[in-house]
């Protein structure tokens, strides 16, 4: 089976500072990978490199044949990309509806069709529906940014640290949520949180200061805890 | 009165209430001319004309979140576009059609090129870039009127006939009556629609639009192009109100009293054009009138430089957002007894 997505060895600048050195991987059709790795690994520019916001410098980025490297943002997210951001990247003098809205690039039947079935994974927002957005709480905000990259009928979805800044209880609810889509899309979720990356992962990814260094089953991840120490900090009791 | 009230209601899509104050505006609008004096007919069919002028801006700055230091030169030169052409072909209703198809089609080229090299970068040092190349552009068409002289009478001014049908002020304040609720219809339609909702996406975070799959210059562009279309038509409007054009129509302070009036009414509100617009020019001409008792008020820039600083300071969000404050707080106090 080919790819959906594969990075080859790509290498994104900040500035002056080199901060992907090298970052390769392989996204199948219908899985849901994990990137993990310390703070300031490069996991966040990982994803901004695919969606263009952070133009990866050299290597190779595809998404079902097509070449995303040199695209500005707009051409690339709809190659069929839909971007969840870490800070939400919602509008707040918007209204959840018109979240939505704008998130839509035709607002055909069938993109309004999955609009109303994106809105029953999130009940939450069905209730705030006509309400402005900076009303939302943390977890709503993360749910809105999740619910509008699924409104297009999107190839991959890349979501970026969900449950960073919410409390355990709203952290759980969206981990339900992206196990409810789950088994629709293909993911790549990036997430500091182990528990939540296990939970939702099939294949695991870690960066290193810059470098894909190691990947696989995320079972493999979570049996073996040397691993989880030397990379990810994790201390098990 | 009910069935014209209902009808606004519909037609606008505002709340009942509004609708009613909408149609008692717009009664007291209709009488102005019948009980008032030639200044104060002059005065409303001003504030009318650069009430667009202001609302255009409103569409740049206050919806999109552009800086445009040159915005002038789409209203002053429709100003000489139609001065000229009425000067060199004639005063009728034909040269005034053509004025405007000639203002419509050059606004809509200038600005387009314009925006091609304003909207090269992103982020703060973009919005720069966008607000000196706008300048360089606004001086390079004051200075090019400055020195065509032959057909601009440089800074002389330029006088010039107007149709006969226009001559009337009587008439011509129900002509810029008209013209602003027009206006207004159209610029509300184009803020309300899925382009205006992605230039207020623009405005709040241009990254954002991007990634959601939004070709973020292009979109600019449509701004800029239908903002100087706008200011142009205020320009001939202007021209047939004034019937003189000179090159301070053309200047950045020109563009600046079109920000001021977005500023003193509410940016990003399109209405606070319409009522800062009213508030500068009453303010101006009041001050003027003072003249007599000081010579100090013929210095009116000294007085709306201080009235810029107190707004900014006290009510960033302009008229309309300090009413929209208390009506705010006043519906919290309500709801809570």
């Amino acid at each position: 089976m080919k790819p959906l997505l594969e990075l080859k060895n790509i290498s994104t600048f900040i500035g002056p500072f080199h901060i992907l050195q090298g970052v390769s991987l392989e996204v199948y059709p219908g899985e849901a990978v994990v990137i993990l790795g310390r703070n300031g690994a490069g996991k966040t520019t990982t994803l901004r490199s695919i969606v263009g916001l952070q133009p990866a410098a050299s290597g190779q980025i595809t998404l079902d044949g097509v070449n995303l490297l040199g695209l500005p943002p707009y051409q690339a997210v709809r190659t069929g990309i839909g971007y969840v951001p870490e800070d939400y990247g919602i509008f707040d003098f918007l209204s959840v509806e018109e979240n939505l809205l704008i998130a839509m690039w035709i607002e055909d039947k069938d993109t309004l069709a999955r609009r109303d079935s994106v809105l029953d994974l999130f009940p939450a927002l069905k209730d705030s529906y006509k309400r402005p957005a900076s009303t939302l709480s943390g977890g709503q905000r993360q749910m809105l940014s999740i619910a509008r990259a699924l409104v297009n009928e999107n190839k991959i979805i890349l979501i970026d640290e969900p449950s960073k800044g919410l409390a355990p209880i709203i952290v759980e609810k969206v981990r339900d949520a992206l196990l409810k889509f789950k088994n629709k899309s293909t993911i790549i979720l990036v997430e500091q949180n182990f528990d939540m990356a296990c939970s939702v992962g099939d294949r695991f990814y870690i960066i290193n200061e810059g470098r894909t260094e190691l990947n696989g089953p995320i079972q493999e991840l979570y049996d073996d805890q040397e691993l989880q120490r030397k990379y990810l900090g994790v201390v098990n009791a | 009165m009910a069935a014209l009230t209902n009808i606004i209601s519909k037609n606008l899509t505002v709340k009942p209430v509004q609708a009613l104050l909408l149609f008692l505006l717009l009664v007291i609008l209709l009488i102005i001319p019948m009980i008032s004096g030639m200044t104060t007919i002059t005065l409303f069919s001003r504030i009318f004309i650069l009430a667009i002028f202001g609302m255009s801006y409103d569409i740049l700055r206050g919806f999109t979140g552009i800086i445009n230091l040159g915005h002038a030169l789409f209203f002053g030169g429709a100003t000489y576009i139609a001065g000229i052409l009425f000067n060199r072909v004639g005063p009728t209703l034909d040269v005034l059609l053509l004025a405007i198809i000639t203002a419509f089609v050059l606004s809509a080229i200038i600005a387009y090129i314009m925006g091609q090299f304003a909207f090269r970068g992103t982020g703060f040092s973009g919005v720069i870039a966008c607000a000196m190349i706008t300048l360089a552009f606004g001086e390079i068409v004051r200075h090019t009127a400055e020195t065509l002289r032959d057909y601009t009478q440089g800074a002389d001014g330029l006088t010039f006939r107007i149709p006969e049908m226009f001559q009337d002020r009587f008439m011509m304040y129900y002509y810029a009556l008209i013209f602003l609720i027009v206006m207004t219809i159209v610029l509300r339609q184009f803020v309300r629609s899925p382009t205006g909702r992605v230039l207020q996406a623009i405005r709040d975070n241009e990254q954002r639009a991007r990634f959601l799959g939004y070709d973020t210059k292009k979109y600019k562009l449509i701004a800029l192009v239908v903002a100087g279309m706008a200011s142009a038509s205020a320009g001939i409007m202007f021209a047939l109100l004034t019937r003189f054009a000179n090159t301070e129509l053309l200047t950045v302070q020109s563009t600046l009293n079109a920000l001021l009036y977005t500023i003193v009414g509410g940016t990003g509100t399109l209405y606070g054009a319409i009522i800062g617009t009213g508030f500068v020019q009453i303010a101006q001409n009041s001050l003027l009138e003072l003249r007599g008792i000081h010579e100090i008020f013929s210095r009116w820039l000294i007085f709306f430089g201080a009235i810029y600083v107190l707004v900014v300071l006290y009510m960033p969000k302009g008229i309309i957002g300090a009413f929209y404050q208390l009506h705010a707080s006043w519906q919290k106090r309500k709801k809570h007894g």
